[in-house]
């Protein structure tokens, strides 16, 4: 098998956004990879990694900034032949039926009409969907809908089938059964599609259907880890072996989100002007998570406080990593645990929480940039001021996103004042107490 | 009503021969009319034509303006087809394009007549064609505008994962115009269709019978009917032609609006139709023909033997087009974007040397009349909104009325106003009230309704959570007013300004100028010196005020209408 050539392959791929003044934002950094002959490949990542962002790359459908696309071992630009995309918010033609759904995709391939109509209802018979030929999709639930778009990829016959967290937005019942059952599509290896990539969140749903997983970490983008998963199919979700699997998986994600070494949050330690990126969670978000650990005893693994807690995993790892910066918890490897700080912070009144929380975050060098230009422009600052310096200080965060946890944090505490209808952030009450 | 009144006609689902029969009757019906405007286009052309005022010649003068109307926004969506997909998809043809709409929109009907029915008259000397041709280029000026604004913003607006599953696809540009873009802009094009329709009529009693430097150029039908009517002060005939317009408008409402946008329901996004779904009859017929289900019956089982058949074969090979825009369109794209630009230029050079022949003095007259324009029109709107905004809540608020009203003001606000005007202003005479303050009565009368429109959408839409709040902890009236009704409706009524406001400008060149019982009745402003410098084919004066009053306009909305609209999309969004 090495030495045929992958159906597509990146090479050292990457990916900026020009966001109009300042620096780009850089989105996915040397990115390597290739997509074999039947193979499934799977790209796990927390949210902001740039997956999509890599499918797309792959397909064609976003050119890469640096780097090539190679198919079949030849350089290409534009559209990849032989993809087929699977949407996470399904894509279907509101105003067209079901059969309208296929046949249009095939027509746009230049299948005369009459064909088109007996592929698409081969291609709706599939994916077990006869009788609802007539239907809209707004008539059908979501598992019905991906359905619908499983028959519209397959139907076009793709040497490689690309899904976008195609099971995201199905209820998990279905989504079990839709995994199993494009695997069972997939399995016949003298009918295409040969290969599939898909983008998912879901540990569990990777073990079940990679046979390589590519884990990867987030600002910017780029590969941490390739995971071969040689477990046998069919594959059992409750088997020793996936479960194991699925825990590797899980450590591999911490340690890059959560790293044990961590850069201490004292400003005196850093020298130079960089800035740590802001986790996007909620004040409110860590303070439950400083409680559910109290009651706890204290500490819990992370695995389990996503579970328990049914929060999906990487808005879990956010709000760990918040807490983290703000020295409330420590994570060594997978336990998350309650430092002195955060014991005192889980038990103190509301008032004294907000006054930790605010000394806190001017521990933070963002904050401390923040007032010290605040402080410099005569005691407010717009928003458009520093919008630009965190796109100049962090180039490969989202400026908007960055500034509006920025606010919520601050508000958190009192630091900041934001007044949204003016776009300008004022210092707030008890800000010249702590000065 | 209509809907709800023969309701017991579709109680049961069967497809009826009777609904067969009807189709070919109105298909007869239809030709026969055809038939009988081909010969009124191509008769020859007569200098001044007698009208008469009979209420037996009605039927067939509605009939013409029908077709006058119907032409012109078949005209309107070539036009606005052509126009928003050429200004969303060439990103340098947008830049010219949508400010020039913008422009458009601000002008006038007169500021367009002079040209229009000289030109066209010349083109067809010896016929009729040449000024119904101008008639219906007039009342398209009424209609297109905002119809190419309402499918520009859907074209630019088409959700990402659908743009890209056609592109994947490989949807060519046809494809991907015709089965994803024009759908989705569906739904807004034909409620916009149907106001821009009522648009079109506001000028009818101008359209079909203006005056220009002496010279006569009338045409039969409804609304120089109603213009000779009040001509002569011929109260029977005056409500005749009232009574004839409300029919049509009720009629196309039921047989052409109606339906259309029950069928513009099908590309709708999503399933969030949180209020009344709206029902016509009319496509209930339509639906019920048994040829057309026989049809599609045929079809269904056509297509599922065939699949049964080739089941098993193994699926061959897909050609994989990848069609490109052409380049022929690109760089005819590039060709009428040059010429474009010419004649923008070529027009403003001569609109500047036209300009240049007016004496200054004029200049401060009209800036004079601008700005009590201004403020006849500001009055109008704030008048508007005094009376609406209560009665628009009292409507919107409960399903009850809502579903009692709504097709009564909708029917209500598609009644072009003018046609009122002489009524209104006899009453006018007999109070003592001047045009001073009675245009902007007239004003009013016009454009009151697309506030009380917007407003009653507004209520209906208030979050019930929200009502039930206000309840429960005993907000009072006044209280409720302001912290909820007010702030909620606050997009909606935006919107109803913006409308109201622009169609009051338009508004003015028949307000301020008035022909009653052969008699001109004018007062100092904007619209009356266009409408003025009209009827006195005076071209200098004309093209002055049409472009001050367009620039007015343009900067008003700049200025007011534009942050108004970002503060509601902003703080008074109920959607964010």
């Amino acid at each position: 098998m090495a030495d045929e050539p992958a159906l597509c392959e990146l090479r050292g791929v990457q990916k900026w956004f020009d966001r109009g003044t300042g620096k780009p934002l850089r989105v996915l950094e040397d990115i390597n990879l290739e997509l074999r002959p039947s193979e499934v490949v799977c790209l796990i990542g927390p949210s902001g990694c740039g997956k999509s962002t890599i499918l797309r790359i792959c397909a064609g459908l976003i050119e890469a900034s640096k780097g090539e696309v190679r198919y079949h071992g030849e350089k290409l630009s534009g559209l990849t032949p032989g993809v087929a995309i699977v949407f996470q918010g399904f894509a279907l033609f509101p105003w067209m039926t079901v059969l309208g759904n296929v046949e249009a995709v095939l027509r746009a391939r230049g299948v005369p009409d009459s064909e088109a109509a007996t592929r698409a209802r081969q291609a709706i018979l599939m994916v077990g969907l006869e009788g609802f030929e007539r239907a809209y999709p707004r008539e059908l639930s979501g598992g019905m809908k991906q359905r619908v778009g499983m028959a519209r990829a397959l139907s076009v016959n793709p040497e490689m089938l690309f899904m976008d967290e195609p099971f995201s937005q199905v209820d998990a019942l279905t989504a079990e059964g839709l995994r199993a059952e494009i695997l069972q599509i997939w399995e016949h290896a003298e009918r295409n599609p040969s290969s599939i990539l898909m983008v998912s969140h879901d540990p569990k749903e990777v073990a079940y259907m990679a046979d390589r997983i590519v884990v990867l970490s987030a600002n910017p983008g780029r590969i941490r880890t390739v995971i071969e998963n040689r477990l046998p199919r069919p594959r059992d979700l409750r088997s020793p072996e996936l479960l194991a699997l699925v825990d590797q998986i899980h450590d591999v994600i911490t340690s890059a989100e959560l790293p044990d070494v961590v850069v201490s949050t004292v400003a005196s330690s850093v020298a130079d002007d960089t800035i740590e990126p802001l986790p996007l969670a909620k004040g409110s978000d860590v303070v439950a998570l400083l409680d559910y650990l109290t009651a706890r005893a204290g500490s819990a693994d992370l695995f389990q406080l996503a579970s328990q807690t049914q929060t999906p995993f990487d808005r879990m790892v956010r709000m760990v990593k918040a807490a983290e910066m703000l020295d409330l918890v420590d994570t060594p490897r997978r336990l998350v645990v309650l430092t002195p700080l955060g014991q005192r912070f889980a038990a103190a009144p509301p008032a004294d929480q907000q006054r930790l929380w605010r000394e806190g975050l001017l521990q933070l060098r963002l904050f401390k940039v923040t007032r010290e230009l605040m402080e410099l422009r005569g005691g407010e600052l717009t928003r458009k001021e520093l919008l630009l310096e965190i796109a100049n200080r962090l180039p490969t965060e989202d400026p908007e996103t960055t500034f509006d946890t920025l606010v919520a944090w601050a508000r958190f505490g009192s630091l900041f004042h934001y007044s949204e209808e003016q776009g300008r952030l004022t210092p707030g009450e008890a800000l010249g107490a702590v000065a | 009503m209509w809907g709800q009144a023969n309701a017991f006609l579709l109680s049961p689902r069967r497809p009826t021969a009777w609904a067969d029969l009807l189709i070919l009757a109105a298909g007869a019906a239809v030709l026969f009319g055809l038939v009988q405007v081909g010969k009124e286009w191509t008769g020859v052309h007569r200098p001044a034509i007698q009208l008469d005022l009979s209420p037996w010649a009605l039927p067939a003068y509605t009939f013409y303006s029908l077709v006058r109307g119907l032409v012109a926004y078949v005209l309107s969506l070539l036009f606005t087809l052509l126009y928003a997909f050429w200004a969303a998809k060439d990103r340098r043809a947008e830049t010219v394009l949508i400010p020039l709409l913008d422009i458009l929109q601000s002008i006038p009907v007169l500021g367009f007549m002079p040209g229009v029915v000289l030109a066209l008259v010349a083109l067809f000397p010896r016929t009729n064609v040449g000024l119904e041709l101008a008639a219906v280029v007039m009342i398209f000026t009424g209609q297109a505008w905002n119809m190419t604004f309402s499918l520009y913003h859907s074209l630019k607006s088409v959700p990402a994962d659908l743009q890209e599953a056609a592109r994947l696809y490989r949807f060519g540009w046809w494809r991907r115009f015709s089965w994803v873009e024009l759908p989705f802009g569906t739904t807004a094009l034909a409620w916009n269709s149907m106001m821009s329709m009522a648009g079109g009529w506001f000028f009818l009693m101008i359209n079909e019978s203006f005056v220009l430097g002496g010279h006569d150029f009338r045409l039969p039908g409804l609304g120089s009917y109603m213009s000779v009517a009040a001509e002569r002060g011929d109260g029977r005939a005056m409500v005749a032609g009232v009574v004839a317009m409300v029919v049509m408008i009720t009629a196309l409402d039921q047989v052409l609006w109606r339906p259309v946008i029950v069928w513009a329901l099908r590309f709708r996004i999503e399933d969030t139709t949180g209020g009344e779904v709206p029902r016509s009859w009319f496509l209930g017929l339509l639906r019920r023909s048994r040829l057309r289900r026989r049809i599609e019956a045929w079809r269904l089982r056509r297509g599922r033997r065939e699949a049964r058949r080739v089941k098993k074969a193994a699926p061959a090979a897909l050609p994989s087009a990848a069609p490109a825009t052409p380049a022929l369109l690109r760089t005819g794209a590039t060709v009428a974007l040059v010429a474009l630009g010419g004649t923008l230029v070529y027009g403003s050079l001569r609109l500047a040397l036209l300009l240049l022949q007016l004496p200054l003095g004029s200049w401060g007259t009209l800036f004079g009349a601008a700005g009590l324009t201004l403020a006849r029109v500001l009055l109008s709107t704030v008048l508007g909104t005094l009376w609406t905004v209560p009665v628009g809540l009292a409507i919107g608020l409960s399903p009850r009325l809502s579903r009692l009203l709504q097709p009564v003001v909708q029917v209500v606000a598609s009644f072009p106003a003018p046609m009122l005007f002489p009524a209104v202003i006899a009453l006018l005479h007999l109070i003592g009230v001047g045009l001073g303050w009675g245009s902007v009565l007239l004003m009013l009368l016009g454009t009151q309704w697309y506030i009380l429109f917007n407003v009653v959408a507004g209520a209906s839409s208030v979050p019930s959570d929200l009502r039930e709040t206000a309840r429960s902890f005993r907000l009072g009236r006044w209280q409720r007013l302001w912290a909820l009704y007010i702030p909620a409706t606050f997009p909606y009524l935006v919107t109803g300004w913006v409308t109201a406001a622009g169609g009051a400008w338009n508004a003015t060149i028949v307000a301020e100028y008035v022909t009653h019982r052969g008699e001109i009745m004018k007062t100092f402003g904007l619209g009356a010196v266009i409408s003025e410098a009209a009827t006195q084919a005076d071209f200098r004066t004309l093209a002055a005020a049409v472009l001050l009053m367009s620039t007015v306009v343009v900067t008003f909305n700049r200025l007011v209408w534009r942050p108004a609209y970002q503060l509601a999309q902003t703080r008074y969004s109920l959607t964010k």
